[in-house]
């Protein structure tokens, strides 16, 4: 089908490109792979240009994508028995209490601690600010399915931060 | 009280997870693998089916490399085709000795039953 959104491939990278490494990097955590995954996304996204219709349909594009291929490269490193989540703290130029609170920095890494399917549908509602619906659709999966995984994900990362984070809870 | 600690919760988590920024030069990296990719594919477009601009020399050049992979692939098929025939052949070659074998040993058992046959009835005549 004819569409009239014809973008500039440099643009949409500039455009999207802390999307896709945050996502790849929360799934992951390593930024190495990371890096990888967001570059192969990017190369696939030019390959597919033509069928995007709008700006909206490729950022939806890119999260689903995104995801699918952490999930894939955690898939591949489980088999070959890797250890994952090398750190999240520090990096680019920026160290995390530059960038966040100490609280933020500690629930980003409990979130690490989290089951895949349970980050996956955490870090697109909080850091993507996404609706149950529209994760579901993302990742395929049913929308009950994704609702328990907030649900469930949230209780436990919760539980975990109030065990690790007395001190917070206490003053906050 | 449990909704407002989950709101504030919450909100922390979602200030946690703002979106990082991407390592420096990613995008360069980016262009520069679709400048190669681009160029891998003009280069096989160029040598497979020639270009306009090429003129006689690209369009020789180009009919040389079909006919390269045109006589590799039916030497591949030749090739195939003997090793198939062989393989039959010696198959055919195993499965006749087998039978051979087989008639031998019948043949043989046969002969031993009318020995047999032949001692018992002598037997039973009393010789």
């Amino acid at each position: 089908m004819a569409h009239d959104w014809h973008p500039e491939f440099e643009q949409l990278v500039d455009e999207h490109q802390a999307m896709v490494y945050s996502l790849a990097l929360r799934m992951t955590g390593d930024r190495g792979l990371a890096e990888e995954i967001a570059q192969d996304v990017f190369l696939e996204l030019d390959r597919r240009m033509g069928q995007l219709e709008s700006a909206e349909h490729s950022a939806f594009w890119l999260r689903r994508v995104t995801m699918s291929r952490a999930t894939d490269a955690l898939r591949r490193r489980r088999v070959r028995g890797m250890d994952l989540w090398v750190e999240l703290g520090d990096g680019d130029g920026v160290t995390a209490e530059e960038r966040t609170s100490p609280l933020g920095a500690r629930l980003e890494h409990l979130m690490t601690t989290l089951p895949q399917a349970q980050r996956a549908a955490l870090i697109l509602r909080y850091q993507e600010d996404m609706m149950p619906e529209e994760i579901a659709a993302a990742l395929d999966v049913p929308l009950a399915t994704v609702k328990s995984n907030l649900q469930r994900g949230l209780k436990l990362l919760r539980s975990k931060a109030t065990s690790h984070l007395r001190e917070f809870i206490r003053g906050a | 009280m449990e909704h407002e600690e989950l709101d504030q919760f919450e909100q922390e988590l979602r200030q946690a997870l703002e979106r990082r920024p991407a390592p420096p030069g990613l995008k360069g990296r980016v262009m520069e693998r679709r400048s190669a990719r681009m160029e891998r594919r003009s280069w096989f477009a160029r040598s497979f089916f020639g270009s306009k601009s090429a003129g006689s020399a690209g369009r020789a050049h180009s009919l040389l490399w079909m006919r390269v992979a045109a006589t590799v692939l039916l030497a591949a098929a030749v090739g195939w085709g003997l090793h198939w025939r062989v393989e039959k052949r010696e198959e055919q070659r195993r499965g006749e000795e087998a039978r051979q074998q087989v008639m031998t040993a019948l043949r043989i058992t046969g002969h031993a039953l009318n020995q047999v046959h032949v001692r018992l009835a002598a037997h039973d005549r009393g010789e």
